[in-house]
């Protein structure tokens, strides 16, 4: 029994069930709220292969997401329905515009990286503020008709909240076992070793640029496949996905829940939108609040709240 | 020829402020190890409590001499209480700390003065118009492109020609351990961060009469400094004076010639600059 | 030509400083050589300019006979030359045997494969284990190096560089903070790898006792210069080594 609690697998396999059967018990507007913690559970774990993994701090992730997700809003304006090319285009286009940052940044370091993608973030941003004619400037672009899928004969929509959940949930899924599985391959494990020493690496024949560009691009990829989520979840892309502040949210997600611990990012996320709907039912400075939650995190949880969490239940150290 | 010389002072008294705001950033970068995300709004804090001086005593001059003190005492409390917990530790939890109290600050300002504008009249000595080459053009602004200068050169007499300045230079621009040479070191990062958030309040405080004053007004000015910062190379006074100068002329004159586009100017110069050197243009390789 | 590594007219200066200037030397396989030189002589700086840290500014580097010169570190590796570094350069935060198996992945180009358990990959996982037990710290393959002892750690290093089977091992001081019995176990150790496999050796070190144990010949390194070369009794007995050494006082 205790072997089988121990399991690396036993806890993810009981939150993937829970998460699965959870619209049956929580109301339509928690499953809303949920749809968003999953889709940014998404984005800061993508965030933390190049944080926890890597060892490189971007700040501008949200360029990704953001293209993504005007990638999913310009196809759909444009009458494409498929939902696997709207997901896959999305993808491939985060993938290829992280290749060219990453070709320029990962060459620099610690504070330099962050300021560098944080520069090329937003200068996203500004194309996408300002390039009106395409990206419809700050309003936006809005998503009228959502895709939908070809099931055993049955046209399913995703309109209604519920079914709109279980579309996220499946995706994500994927995306995460998806991850899950590089960061256990041999590449994940050459990716810690040069978050702890990347001079080892490159003298053991570590190419380290070009593994820091591919650990980038893979980052960048699943970055835009929770962009087009959003996108649909939120039938709109504007350039605020694209914004610094946006870039910062996958940032303090892994740190909230720990960026030592894989699903730790997930745990943050979910930690963050549960604080903001406890504390805007109180206040309207959300923000004053998350500040002062955040100190002591930032001071007392150098894991995490769920990494320390854990470590304290499992009495298990970190790697 | 005359839309030259008016994009000109407005870029310069544009790279005054900028170059106010990333000297402090750049010192208590080059002192402490942290990149301080809140500074931004230690200037933005300096306009609100400049402009609530002035309210109380009905003089401009005295709120700019005492709301940045009084910003000052709100960044002891940030670096004995916070900042101090975190030298040394990994990049992302120093930027994730002041990413806090910027969150705290902004909000807080929020709560006391409200979400709306607010506006600071120049004294009237400064008020009004004068005649540049034949154009109309506001006397303050003048002000600012004199004032950055004559603050930069008393900064630079403190660093070459004090005592505690000699110290500041030598325990950041030049690398070397403090400790060694028997300094109170803990003394130096208070005072540093001291003098930062100074210069950042002092700045918001001379662009309170400049631009309206809300709760974001630091958010702007923060990224723009980091870009200032990154560019002169971190840690570098003149650096600080050269990337300011660069980033507001060239927004100024981005109006002119990149038309929407002028809002990628900044982050175009930070690529470019990173690319062609990594550590900014007046710090040695590592 | 059965010189693994020969090296022709090195030279590296930062300016107009010349830290170390022409050099020339020539090792052949399995002769186990030494660098000597006091503090300052320009060691360090050789061992970077030769193992792709920085390119030199001038000479050459040939490595089995093929030019290598400024090749950037990991090509110098996978052309077969592995250094280990004077303040001990591992992966804290891994465990020993995900120390070892990491040059392997690289080794085995499998460092870009994004799929598989490589705790499964018996090829790799067999390797790493018999490069632990040769140097003696195969029952510590679980533990998280950071919590090693310092020599343990030593020994690490020692088996990240054996792991991809290099033709030329450079070892910048080897026994640094050593206490004597460590450095006793690392001088066998040496011996012991240098003797079982075709791995050559190239040392630089500090301890003179160190030296004349392992060294069949030794290279002296003074102001940049090579001052002398030969086998460990012609450098006893050369008195520009002496006076390089003991120098100054003599002279004045």
């Amino acid at each position: 029994m205790m072997k089988l609690l121990r399991h690396k697998l036993f806890g993810p396999t009981v939150l993937a069930v829970l998460l699965f059967f959870a619209p049956l018990i929580i109301s339509t507007y928690s499953v809303m709220i949920l749809s968003e913690i999953l889709i940014m559970g998404l984005m800061a774990i993508s965030f933390n292969l190049l944080l926890g993994y890597t060892g490189l701090l971007s700040f501008g992730q949200g360029a990704f997401f953001g293209l993504g997700a005007y990638c999913a809003a310009l196809m759909l304006q444009a009458g494409y329905q498929n939902l696997f090319l709207i997901l896959l285009v999305g993808m491939l286009a985060s993938l290829l515009a992280s290749l060219v940052v990453g070709f320029f940044s990962v060459r620099l370091d610690e504070i330099f990286f962050a300021m560098i993608t944080l520069g090329f973030g937003m200068l996203f941003f500004s194309i996408a503020h300002n390039w009106l004619d395409v990206t419809g400037g700050s309003d936006g672009l809005p998503v009228f008709v959502l895709p939908s899928l070809s099931l055993l004969g049955n046209e399913i929509t995703f309109y209604e909240p519920t079914r709109m959940y279980y579309l996220v949930f499946g995706i994500v899924l994927l995306g995460l076992v998806l991850l899950w599985l590089i960061v256990h391959s041999p590449f994940g494990l050459i990716l810690k070793a040069m978050r702890e020493n990347k001079q080892r690496v490159s003298f053991v024949g570590g190419n380290v640029r070009l593994l820091r560009i591919v650990a980038f691009a893979i980052s960048g990829a699943f970055t835009g496949l929770a962009g087009v989520l959003f996108c649909l979840f939120n039938s709109m892309a504007t350039p605020e996905f694209m914004h610094w502040s946006f870039s910062a949210k996958p940032v303090i997600m892994s740190i909230i829940g720990g960026t030592g611990v894989f699903l730790g990012p997930l745990f943050g996320a979910g930690i963050f939108f549960v604080l903001e709907q406890i504390i805007i039912q109180y206040t309207e400075n959300w923000m004053l609040f998350l500040g002062i939650v955040l100190v002591p995190i930032v001071l007392f949880f150098p894991q995490g709240v769920f990494g320390t969490l854990r470590n304290k239940i499992f009495k298990q150290g970190v790697k | 020829m005359e839309i030259l010389l008016l994009n000109i002072l407005n870029g310069l008294s544009w790279g005054m402020l900028l170059f106010l705001i990333a000297v402090g950033l750049t010192t208590v970068f080059g002192v402490l190890g942290v990149l301080n995300f809140a500074h931004g709004s230690l200037f933005m804090l300096g306009a609100y409590l400049c402009m609530q001086t002035m309210q109380l005593f009905d003089s401009f001059w005295l709120g700019l001499l005492i709301g940045p003190l009084c910003a000052v005492f709100v960044g002891l409390l940030i670096e004995k209480f916070l900042l101090k917990r975190v030298y040394g530790r990994d990049v992302s939890f120093q930027l994730l700390l002041t990413f806090a109290v910027l969150l705290i600050l902004d909000d807080a300002v929020r709560v006391i003065w409200g979400s709306g504008y607010h506006v600071v009249e120049p004294p009237a000595i400064l008020n009004g118009i004068i005649s540049v080459a034949g154009q109309d053009y506001p006397v303050y602004r003048l002000f600012l492109v004199l004032i950055g200068p004559l603050i930069g050169g008393l900064l630079w007499a403190f660093f070459h020609y004090t005592k505690w300045g000699k110290i500041i230079r030598a325990a950041s621009f030049d690398n070397i351990m403090a400790e060694g040479v028997g300094i109170n070191v803990p003394l130096i990062y208070t005072s540093v961060f001291a003098l930062g958030t100074w210069l950042a309040a002092l700045g918001g405080a001379l662009a309170a009469p400049q631009q309206s004053l809300i709760p974001s007004m630091g958010e702007k000015i923060i990224i723009e400094s980091f870009i200032v910062v990154v560019v002169g190379g971190m840690g570098s006074f003149p650096g600080a004076f050269v990337g300011a100068l660069m980033l507001g002329l060239l927004e100024s004159f981005g109006t002119v010639f990149a038309g929407r586009m002028q809002m990628a100017i900044p982050y175009i110069l930070l690529a470019v600059i990173l690319l062609v050197k990594p550590t900014g243009l007046f710090r040695k390789g590592v | 030509m059965t010189d693994v590594l020969r090296i022709e007219n090195l030279g590296h200066s930062y300016g107009k400083f010349k830290v170390i200037e022409d050099i020339s030397l020539s090792i052949s396989k399995g002769e186990m050589s030494a660098l000597i030189g006091p503090n300052g002589a320009g060691k360090t700086t050789f061992y970077n300019a030769i193992s792709g840290h920085f390119p030199p500014t001038r000479g050459k580097v040939f490595l089995n006979g093929e030019n290598i010169t400024g090749f950037a570190a990991h090509r110098v590796v996978d052309k077969g030359m592995c250094r280990s570094f004077q303040i001990t350069n591992i992966f804290a935060a891994l465990t020993v045997l995900e120390n070892v198996i990491s040059p392997l992945i690289i080794q085995q180009r499998k460092h870009f494969k994004i799929y598989g358990n490589v705790f499964k990959d018996k090829q790799i996982i067999e390797r790493a284990m018999l490069v632990l037990e040769q140097i003696g710290i195969a029952d510590r393959a679980d533990q998280v190096v950071a919590n090693l002892a310092y020599g343990d750690k030593r020994l690490v290093e020692m088996a990240i560089v054996l792991a991809r089977d290099p033709s030329v091992v450079l070892l910048d001081e080897p026994t640094a903070g050593m206490n004597p019995e460590e450095t006793e176990n690392m001088i066998k150790l040496i011996k012991k790898l240098a003797n079982n496999s075709g791995t050559t050796f190239f040392i630089t070190e500090h301890d003179m006792k160190v030296v004349f144990s392992l060294a069949e010949k030794i290279y002296v390194l003074h102001q940049g210069h090579l001052l002398a070369q030969g086998s460990p009794g012609e450098i006893r007995s050369n008195e520009h080594v002496k006076e390089a050494y003991l120098g100054r006082k003599v002279h004045a």
